[in-house]
Protein backbone atom coordinates (compact mmCIF):
# COMPACT_ATOMS: atom_id res chain seq x y z
CA UNK A 1 0.00 0.00 0.00
CA UNK A 2 2.03 2.87 -1.08
CA UNK A 3 0.18 6.61 -1.54
CA UNK A 4 1.39 8.91 -4.00
CA UNK A 5 4.25 11.58 -3.39
CA UNK A 6 6.27 11.10 -0.64
CA UNK A 7 4.53 10.75 2.38
CA UNK A 8 5.05 8.37 4.82
CA UNK A 9 2.33 6.48 6.24
CA UNK A 10 2.09 6.31 9.91
CA UNK A 11 2.20 2.82 11.70
CA UNK A 12 -0.56 2.28 14.65
CA UNK A 13 0.35 -0.60 16.90
CA UNK A 14 -3.26 -0.89 18.03
CA UNK A 15 -2.52 -4.31 19.85
CA UNK A 16 -0.13 -2.61 21.89
CA UNK A 17 -1.61 -2.71 25.98
CA UNK A 18 -1.23 0.31 26.16
CA UNK A 19 -2.17 1.92 22.92
CA UNK A 20 -5.04 4.49 22.96
CA UNK A 21 -7.23 5.49 19.98
CA UNK A 22 -8.18 9.01 21.13
CA UNK A 23 -4.02 9.70 21.53
CA UNK A 24 -2.06 12.29 20.79
CA UNK A 25 -0.33 9.71 18.28
CA UNK A 26 -3.08 9.05 16.69
CA UNK A 27 -4.66 12.35 16.32
CA UNK A 28 -1.01 13.36 14.92
CA UNK A 29 -1.06 10.47 12.79
CA UNK A 30 -4.22 12.14 11.17
CA UNK A 31 -2.63 15.29 10.56
CA UNK A 32 0.22 13.09 8.46
CA UNK A 33 -2.05 11.07 6.09
CA UNK A 34 -5.73 10.22 5.91
CA UNK A 35 -5.20 6.57 7.02
CA UNK A 36 -2.29 4.94 9.17
CA UNK A 37 -1.49 1.01 8.80
CA UNK A 38 -2.32 -1.47 11.82
CA UNK A 39 -1.90 -5.29 12.41
CA UNK A 40 -5.31 -5.51 11.37
CA UNK A 41 -4.94 -3.75 7.81
CA UNK A 42 -5.93 0.10 7.80
CA UNK A 43 -7.23 2.52 10.26
CA UNK A 44 -9.02 5.64 8.68
CA UNK A 45 -8.68 8.91 10.63
CA UNK A 46 -10.06 11.90 8.58
CA UNK A 47 -13.80 12.84 8.43
CA UNK A 48 -13.94 12.81 4.95
CA UNK A 49 -12.50 9.57 4.44
CA UNK A 50 -14.60 7.72 7.03
CA UNK A 51 -17.84 9.45 5.63
CA UNK A 52 -17.32 7.96 2.57
CA UNK A 53 -15.83 4.77 3.73
CA UNK A 54 -18.69 3.78 6.01
CA UNK A 55 -21.02 4.07 3.04
CA UNK A 56 -18.47 2.70 0.27
CA UNK A 57 -20.55 -0.09 -2.13
CA UNK A 58 -16.94 -2.42 -2.54
CA UNK A 59 -16.79 -2.77 1.14
CA UNK A 60 -19.14 -4.88 3.70
CA UNK A 61 -19.45 -4.82 7.12
CA UNK A 62 -16.10 -6.59 8.19
CA UNK A 63 -16.75 -8.13 11.51
CA UNK A 64 -18.25 -11.07 10.29
CA UNK A 65 -15.47 -13.38 10.18
CA UNK A 66 -14.33 -12.70 14.06
CA UNK A 67 -15.55 -16.23 15.67
CA UNK A 68 -13.58 -17.89 12.61
CA UNK A 69 -10.70 -16.13 13.41
CA UNK A 70 -10.52 -17.13 16.66
CA UNK A 71 -11.25 -20.75 16.07
CA UNK A 72 -15.13 -20.40 16.35
CA UNK A 73 -16.61 -21.63 13.17
CA UNK A 74 -19.77 -23.88 14.50
CA UNK A 75 -22.20 -24.80 17.54
CA UNK A 76 -24.61 -22.13 18.68
CA UNK A 77 -22.33 -18.95 19.00
CA UNK A 78 -21.22 -19.61 15.84
CA UNK A 79 -24.66 -20.02 14.48
CA UNK A 80 -26.23 -16.72 16.14
CA UNK A 81 -23.79 -14.52 15.01
CA UNK A 82 -23.85 -15.39 11.99
CA UNK A 83 -27.78 -14.62 11.79
CA UNK A 84 -27.07 -10.79 13.13
CA UNK A 85 -28.42 -8.30 10.90
CA UNK A 86 -24.96 -6.63 10.98
CA UNK A 87 -23.68 -9.71 9.75
CA UNK A 88 -25.77 -9.85 6.45
CA UNK A 89 -25.48 -8.50 2.94
CA UNK A 90 -27.53 -7.86 0.13
CA UNK A 91 -30.73 -8.53 -0.47
CA UNK A 92 -31.33 -10.77 2.75
CA UNK A 93 -29.85 -7.75 5.08
CA UNK A 94 -32.56 -5.90 3.05
CA UNK A 95 -35.44 -7.98 4.28
CA UNK A 96 -34.56 -8.11 7.75
CA UNK A 97 -33.86 -4.34 7.82
CA UNK A 98 -37.24 -3.94 6.38
CA UNK A 99 -39.22 -6.14 8.72
CA UNK A 100 -37.38 -5.19 11.74
CA UNK A 101 -37.34 -0.81 11.25
CA UNK A 102 -40.68 -0.12 12.17
CA UNK A 103 -40.49 -1.62 15.53
CA UNK A 104 -37.89 0.95 16.01
CA UNK A 105 -39.68 3.95 14.60
CA UNK A 106 -39.20 7.24 16.06
CA UNK A 107 -43.07 7.00 16.17
CA UNK A 108 -43.21 4.09 18.68
CA UNK A 109 -40.32 5.68 20.64
CA UNK A 110 -41.75 8.44 21.50
CA UNK A 111 -44.50 7.46 23.67
CA UNK A 112 -41.94 5.78 26.31
CA UNK A 113 -40.32 8.56 27.05
CA UNK A 114 -41.94 9.33 30.52
CA UNK A 115 -40.58 6.23 31.26
CA UNK A 116 -37.17 6.88 30.88
CA UNK A 117 -37.86 10.20 32.34
CA UNK A 118 -39.68 8.29 35.58
CA UNK A 119 -36.85 5.67 35.52
CA UNK A 120 -34.03 8.22 35.43
CA UNK A 121 -35.08 9.75 38.04
CA UNK A 122 -35.81 6.69 40.12
CA UNK A 123 -32.40 5.56 39.74
CA UNK A 124 -30.38 9.02 40.88
CA UNK A 125 -33.02 9.25 43.87
CA UNK A 126 -31.94 6.07 44.86
CA UNK A 127 -28.55 6.34 45.26
CA UNK A 128 -26.58 4.72 48.63
CA UNK A 129 -24.74 8.05 49.67
CA UNK A 130 -25.62 11.77 49.12
CA UNK A 131 -23.65 13.48 46.84
CA UNK A 132 -21.42 10.78 45.90
CA UNK A 133 -22.55 7.15 43.12
CA UNK A 134 -20.36 4.43 41.97
CA UNK A 135 -22.28 5.29 37.98
CA UNK A 136 -21.60 2.69 36.70
CA UNK A 137 -23.76 -0.08 38.92
CA UNK A 138 -25.45 3.03 40.21
CA UNK A 139 -26.98 4.38 37.00
CA UNK A 140 -25.41 3.36 33.80
CA UNK A 141 -26.06 -0.51 34.16
CA UNK A 142 -29.53 -0.39 35.49
CA UNK A 143 -30.70 2.46 33.15
CA UNK A 144 -29.63 0.57 30.18
CA UNK A 145 -30.91 -2.50 31.31
CA UNK A 146 -34.74 -1.60 32.23
CA UNK A 147 -34.71 0.71 29.17
CA UNK A 148 -34.55 -2.60 27.11
CA UNK A 149 -37.05 -4.33 29.47
CA UNK A 150 -39.61 -1.50 28.97
CA UNK A 151 -38.87 -1.93 25.25
CA UNK A 152 -39.29 -5.51 25.40
CA UNK A 153 -42.53 -5.12 27.68
CA UNK A 154 -41.05 -7.31 30.32
CA UNK A 155 -41.41 -6.78 34.61
CA UNK A 156 -38.30 -4.25 35.01
CA UNK A 157 -36.91 -5.99 37.91
CA UNK A 158 -35.89 -8.56 35.53
CA UNK A 159 -33.23 -6.46 34.69
CA UNK A 160 -30.42 -8.19 36.43
CA UNK A 161 -30.64 -11.06 33.95
CA UNK A 162 -30.09 -8.54 30.78
CA UNK A 163 -27.20 -7.39 32.33
CA UNK A 164 -25.41 -10.40 33.18
CA UNK A 165 -26.43 -12.88 30.66
CA UNK A 166 -24.97 -9.71 27.96
CA UNK A 167 -22.46 -9.47 29.94
CA UNK A 168 -21.33 -13.02 29.11
CA UNK A 169 -22.30 -12.59 26.01
CA UNK A 170 -19.77 -9.84 25.44
CA UNK A 171 -16.98 -12.12 26.44
CA UNK A 172 -17.09 -13.21 22.55
CA UNK A 173 -15.98 -9.99 21.42
CA UNK A 174 -12.80 -10.24 23.06
CA UNK A 175 -9.63 -12.29 22.12
CA UNK A 176 -10.42 -15.23 24.59
CA UNK A 177 -13.70 -16.05 22.96
CA UNK A 178 -12.46 -19.71 22.44
CA UNK A 179 -11.56 -20.24 25.88
CA UNK A 180 -15.28 -18.56 27.26
CA UNK A 181 -16.98 -20.32 25.05
CA UNK A 182 -18.64 -22.89 26.90
CA UNK A 183 -20.07 -19.84 29.34
CA UNK A 184 -21.11 -17.68 26.02
CA UNK A 185 -23.26 -20.81 24.56
CA UNK A 186 -24.35 -21.03 28.19
CA UNK A 187 -25.89 -17.45 28.50
CA UNK A 188 -26.99 -17.48 24.97
CA UNK A 189 -28.94 -20.60 25.50
CA UNK A 190 -30.39 -18.56 28.70
CA UNK A 191 -31.60 -15.67 26.64
CA UNK A 192 -32.90 -18.19 24.01
CA UNK A 193 -35.53 -19.10 26.49
CA UNK A 194 -36.38 -15.97 27.32
CA UNK A 195 -37.18 -14.47 24.24
CA UNK A 196 -39.19 -17.86 22.96
CA UNK A 197 -41.41 -17.55 25.72
CA UNK A 198 -42.28 -13.19 25.30
CA UNK A 199 -42.56 -14.52 21.29
CA UNK A 200 -44.93 -16.86 22.20
CA UNK A 201 -46.97 -14.76 24.66
CA UNK A 202 -47.16 -11.74 22.17
CA UNK A 203 -48.69 -14.37 19.69
CA UNK A 204 -51.21 -15.33 21.59
CA UNK A 205 -51.54 -11.94 23.18
CA UNK A 206 -50.72 -9.47 21.04
CA UNK A 207 -50.11 -5.93 22.65
CA UNK A 208 -49.39 -2.63 21.58
CA UNK A 209 -45.72 -2.72 21.67
CA UNK A 210 -42.24 -3.78 20.23
CA UNK A 211 -42.26 -7.37 20.28
CA UNK A 212 -45.64 -7.46 19.27
CA UNK A 213 -44.95 -5.18 15.99
CA UNK A 214 -41.50 -7.19 15.31
CA UNK A 215 -43.72 -10.66 15.41
CA UNK A 216 -46.32 -9.46 13.26
CA UNK A 217 -43.46 -7.50 10.80
CA UNK A 218 -44.47 -7.53 7.25
CA UNK A 219 -43.93 -4.90 4.27
CA UNK A 220 -44.45 -6.21 0.76
CA UNK A 221 -43.59 -9.71 -0.72
CA UNK A 222 -41.29 -10.13 2.24
CA UNK A 223 -41.25 -13.48 4.30
CA UNK A 224 -42.41 -12.86 7.40
CA UNK A 225 -39.62 -13.38 10.24
CA UNK A 226 -39.97 -16.54 11.11
CA UNK A 227 -39.72 -17.68 15.20
CA UNK A 228 -35.23 -18.73 14.66
CA UNK A 229 -35.23 -14.70 13.01
CA UNK A 230 -37.28 -13.34 15.62
CA UNK A 231 -35.60 -14.91 18.71
CA UNK A 232 -31.80 -14.35 16.78
CA UNK A 233 -32.95 -10.33 16.62
CA UNK A 234 -34.23 -9.77 19.97
CA UNK A 235 -30.96 -11.74 22.03
CA UNK A 236 -28.80 -9.18 19.16
CA UNK A 237 -30.80 -6.46 20.60
CA UNK A 238 -30.51 -7.04 24.35
CA UNK A 239 -27.25 -7.41 23.64
CA UNK A 240 -26.32 -4.90 21.41
CA UNK A 241 -28.73 -2.15 23.21
CA UNK A 242 -27.14 -3.00 26.75
CA UNK A 243 -23.79 -2.46 26.62
CA UNK A 244 -23.80 0.44 24.38
CA UNK A 245 -25.74 2.86 26.55
CA UNK A 246 -24.34 1.78 29.71
CA UNK A 247 -20.62 2.89 28.03
CA UNK A 248 -21.92 5.67 26.08
CA UNK A 249 -23.32 7.26 29.64
CA UNK A 250 -20.09 6.35 31.34
CA UNK A 251 -18.41 8.31 28.34
CA UNK A 252 -20.76 11.23 28.66
CA UNK A 253 -20.30 12.00 32.59
CA UNK A 254 -16.25 12.12 31.85
CA UNK A 255 -16.84 14.66 29.13
CA UNK A 256 -18.69 16.66 31.10
CA UNK A 257 -16.75 16.37 33.94
CA UNK A 258 -13.95 18.17 32.14
CA UNK A 259 -16.68 20.41 30.80
CA UNK A 260 -18.27 21.77 34.22
CA UNK A 261 -19.72 24.46 32.21
CA UNK A 262 -21.49 22.33 29.55
CA UNK A 263 -23.10 20.49 32.68
CA UNK A 264 -24.35 23.31 34.43
CA UNK A 265 -25.65 24.80 30.89
CA UNK A 266 -27.71 21.32 30.91
CA UNK A 267 -29.29 21.70 33.95
CA UNK A 268 -30.01 25.02 33.28
CA UNK A 269 -31.43 24.09 29.53
CA UNK A 270 -32.97 20.36 29.65
CA UNK A 271 -33.92 21.00 25.87
CA UNK A 272 -30.15 21.01 24.76
CA UNK A 273 -30.13 16.96 25.76
CA UNK A 274 -30.47 15.99 22.46
CA UNK A 275 -27.39 17.92 21.35
CA UNK A 276 -25.58 17.01 24.29
CA UNK A 277 -25.83 13.28 22.99
CA UNK A 278 -24.60 14.18 19.60
CA UNK A 279 -21.58 15.96 20.96
CA UNK A 280 -20.74 13.54 23.46
CA UNK A 281 -21.16 11.12 20.86
CA UNK A 282 -18.24 12.63 18.74
CA UNK A 283 -16.01 13.68 21.38
CA UNK A 284 -15.74 10.49 23.17
CA UNK A 285 -18.12 7.73 21.21
CA UNK A 286 -18.02 4.01 22.68
CA UNK A 287 -17.81 2.59 19.32
CA UNK A 288 -14.33 4.03 18.73
CA UNK A 289 -14.34 2.36 15.77
CA UNK A 290 -16.41 0.74 12.88
CA UNK A 291 -15.13 -1.99 11.22
CA UNK A 292 -15.47 -2.79 7.11
CA UNK A 293 -13.93 -5.86 4.78
CA UNK A 294 -12.96 -4.80 1.70
CA UNK A 295 -15.29 -6.82 -1.11
CA UNK A 296 -12.94 -6.09 -4.27
CA UNK A 297 -9.88 -4.61 -5.15
CA UNK A 298 -10.15 -1.17 -5.87
CA UNK A 299 -7.92 1.83 -5.39
CA UNK A 300 -9.36 4.54 -2.95
CA UNK A 301 -7.69 8.31 -3.16
CA UNK A 302 -4.49 6.32 -4.54
CA UNK A 303 -4.11 3.08 -2.26
CA UNK A 304 -4.67 -0.01 -3.86
CA UNK A 305 -7.02 -1.71 -1.25
CA UNK A 306 -7.19 -5.47 -2.05
CA UNK A 307 -10.25 -7.70 -1.31
CA UNK A 308 -10.20 -9.44 2.29
CA UNK A 309 -8.28 -5.82 3.80
CA UNK A 310 -9.75 -5.12 7.13
CA UNK A 311 -10.70 -1.03 7.12
CA UNK A 312 -11.11 0.57 10.89
CA UNK A 313 -13.17 3.35 10.59
CA UNK A 314 -11.71 5.45 13.68
CA UNK A 315 -14.87 7.33 14.72
CA UNK A 316 -13.59 9.83 17.60
CA UNK A 317 -10.58 10.49 15.07
CA UNK A 318 -13.29 11.38 12.55
CA UNK A 319 -14.98 13.49 15.19
CA UNK A 320 -12.73 16.00 16.04
CA UNK A 321 -10.74 16.03 12.67
CA UNK A 322 -9.77 19.99 12.24
CA UNK A 323 -10.42 19.58 9.05
CA UNK A 324 -13.92 19.89 9.90
CA UNK A 325 -15.02 20.98 13.47
CA UNK A 326 -13.62 23.92 15.99
CA UNK A 327 -11.95 22.26 18.77
CA UNK A 328 -13.65 22.34 22.22
CA UNK A 329 -16.77 20.62 23.23
CA UNK A 330 -19.76 22.74 23.03
CA UNK A 331 -23.63 21.62 23.01
CA UNK A 332 -24.84 24.37 21.74
CA UNK A 333 -23.07 24.52 18.73
CA UNK A 334 -24.29 23.44 15.21
CA UNK A 335 -22.23 20.50 14.32
CA UNK A 336 -21.81 18.40 11.29
CA UNK A 337 -22.94 14.74 11.72
CA UNK A 338 -21.04 12.47 13.93
CA UNK A 339 -20.54 8.67 12.84
CA UNK A 340 -21.08 6.97 15.96
CA UNK A 341 -24.09 4.78 15.05
CA UNK A 342 -22.01 3.77 11.99
CA UNK A 343 -23.40 4.30 8.78
CA UNK A 344 -24.46 3.59 5.71
CA UNK A 345 -26.93 0.60 4.91
CA UNK A 346 -25.43 -1.61 8.62
CA UNK A 347 -26.58 2.41 10.22
CA UNK A 348 -27.41 1.49 14.13
CA UNK A 349 -30.66 0.29 14.22
CA UNK A 350 -31.66 0.92 17.48
CA UNK A 351 -30.27 4.84 17.40
CA UNK A 352 -33.62 6.25 18.23
CA UNK A 353 -34.04 4.52 20.97
CA UNK A 354 -30.39 5.23 22.40
CA UNK A 355 -30.87 9.16 21.33
CA UNK A 356 -33.98 9.45 23.11
CA UNK A 357 -33.14 7.44 26.78
CA UNK A 358 -29.77 9.38 26.38
CA UNK A 359 -31.50 12.56 25.84
CA UNK A 360 -33.75 12.10 28.30
CA UNK A 361 -31.71 11.16 30.98
CA UNK A 362 -28.89 13.69 30.89
CA UNK A 363 -30.36 16.89 31.45
CA UNK A 364 -31.69 15.17 34.47
CA UNK A 365 -28.74 13.66 35.52
CA UNK A 366 -27.41 17.31 35.22
CA UNK A 367 -29.90 18.77 37.52
CA UNK A 368 -29.53 16.58 40.47
CA UNK A 369 -25.57 16.20 40.16
CA UNK A 370 -23.85 19.35 40.29
CA UNK A 371 -20.56 20.16 40.48
CA UNK A 372 -19.06 16.94 38.78
CA UNK A 373 -15.91 15.29 40.04
CA UNK A 374 -14.64 12.13 39.14
CA UNK A 375 -13.04 9.78 41.77
CA UNK A 376 -10.17 7.93 42.20
CA UNK A 377 -11.24 3.97 41.36
CA UNK A 378 -12.78 3.90 37.77
CA UNK A 379 -11.50 1.44 35.59
CA UNK A 380 -12.09 0.94 32.32
CA UNK A 381 -12.17 -0.99 28.99
CA UNK A 382 -9.28 -0.70 26.69
CA UNK A 383 -9.57 2.46 24.38
CA UNK A 384 -10.63 0.13 21.40
CA UNK A 385 -12.96 -1.32 19.96
CA UNK A 386 -15.69 -0.53 22.18
CA UNK A 387 -14.52 1.34 25.12
CA UNK A 388 -16.32 2.91 28.24
CA UNK A 389 -15.88 2.88 32.23
CA UNK A 390 -16.21 -0.56 33.80
CA UNK A 391 -16.53 2.02 37.17
CA UNK A 392 -16.99 5.35 37.52
CA UNK A 393 -17.04 6.86 40.99
CA UNK A 394 -18.06 10.30 41.16
CA UNK A 395 -18.64 13.33 44.08
CA UNK A 396 -21.33 15.74 43.65
CA UNK A 397 -23.26 18.78 45.23
CA UNK A 398 -27.07 17.51 45.02
CA UNK A 399 -29.50 19.25 42.64
CA UNK A 400 -33.32 19.05 43.24
CA UNK B 1 -47.87 12.19 -3.74
CA UNK B 2 -44.70 14.00 -3.41
CA UNK B 3 -41.53 13.43 -2.24
CA UNK B 4 -39.05 15.63 -0.70
CA UNK B 5 -35.38 15.35 0.22
CA UNK B 6 -33.46 17.99 2.18
CA UNK B 7 -30.04 17.61 0.56
CA UNK B 8 -28.06 19.46 2.97
CA UNK B 9 -29.06 16.82 5.48
CA UNK B 10 -29.12 13.87 3.57
CA UNK B 11 -25.26 11.95 4.21
CA UNK B 12 -26.39 9.08 1.85
CA UNK B 13 -26.78 6.40 4.21
CA UNK B 14 -29.69 4.68 1.98
CA UNK B 15 -31.99 3.54 4.90
CA UNK B 16 -34.76 4.74 2.53
CA UNK B 17 -33.30 2.62 -0.67
CA UNK B 18 -33.88 -0.06 1.38
CA UNK B 19 -37.61 0.38 2.60
CA UNK B 20 -38.62 1.53 -0.76
CA UNK B 21 -36.38 0.44 -3.71
CA UNK B 22 -39.04 1.62 -5.88
CA UNK B 23 -38.43 5.27 -5.10
CA UNK B 24 -35.36 5.78 -3.44
CA UNK B 25 -31.95 4.72 -4.31
CA UNK B 26 -28.11 5.00 -4.13
CA UNK B 27 -26.42 5.47 -7.49
CA UNK B 28 -22.86 4.29 -8.38
CA UNK B 29 -21.11 7.27 -7.37
CA UNK B 30 -23.27 6.74 -3.50
CA UNK B 31 -25.28 9.12 -3.62
CA UNK B 32 -29.20 9.48 -3.52
CA UNK B 33 -31.16 10.01 -6.46
CA UNK B 34 -35.44 9.93 -5.83
CA UNK B 35 -38.97 9.91 -7.41
CA UNK B 36 -40.36 13.33 -6.73
CA UNK B 37 -43.67 12.08 -7.37
CA UNK B 38 -44.51 8.15 -6.76
CA UNK B 39 -47.52 6.79 -6.85
CA UNK B 40 -50.04 7.12 -4.39
CA UNK B 41 -49.85 3.07 -4.06
CA UNK B 42 -46.20 2.90 -2.69
CA UNK B 43 -47.65 5.82 0.13
CA UNK B 44 -46.91 2.78 2.77
CA UNK B 45 -43.04 2.10 1.67
CA UNK B 46 -42.50 5.85 0.95
CA UNK B 47 -43.31 6.23 4.98
CA UNK B 48 -41.39 4.10 6.20
CA UNK B 49 -38.63 5.61 4.32
CA UNK B 50 -38.78 9.16 5.84
CA UNK B 51 -39.45 7.19 9.53
CA UNK B 52 -36.57 5.51 9.25
CA UNK B 53 -34.01 8.10 8.02
CA UNK B 54 -31.16 8.43 10.42
CA UNK B 55 -31.39 12.30 9.51
CA UNK B 56 -34.81 12.37 9.28
CA UNK B 57 -34.51 14.47 5.35
CA UNK B 58 -37.58 12.85 4.04
CA UNK B 59 -40.53 15.36 3.93
CA UNK B 60 -43.69 14.14 2.58
CA UNK B 61 -46.62 16.38 0.78
CA UNK B 62 -49.99 15.29 -0.74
Amino acid sequence: MQAPGSTTIPALDVNAPDFSITSPEVHAAREESWYATTPYGIAVLRYEQVSRLLKHPKLRQGSVSWPAHHGVTEGPFAEWFASWILNKEGDEHHRLRRLMNPAFSPKLIGGLVPRFQALATELIDNFEQPGQCEFVSEFAEPYAARVIAIMLGIPEEEWPIIARESVTIGLALGVTIREDLPEIEAALKNLYAYCDDLIADRRANPREDFVTALVNAAHGDDARLSDTELRDAMVLLIFGGFDTTRNQLGLAMQTFAQNPDQWALLAEQPELGRAAVEEVMRVNPTVRWVTREVLEDFEYEGVELKAGTTLHLYTESAGTDPRVFEGGFDIAAERKPHYGFGGGAHHCLGHFVARSDMSEALPLLARKMRDLQLLPGSEWLPDSGNTGPMRLPIAFTPGN
Amino acid sequence: MKVTVDMTLCEDHGQCAIAAPEVFRINDDGHLEYEGEPSDELEEYVEEAADVCPVQAILLGA
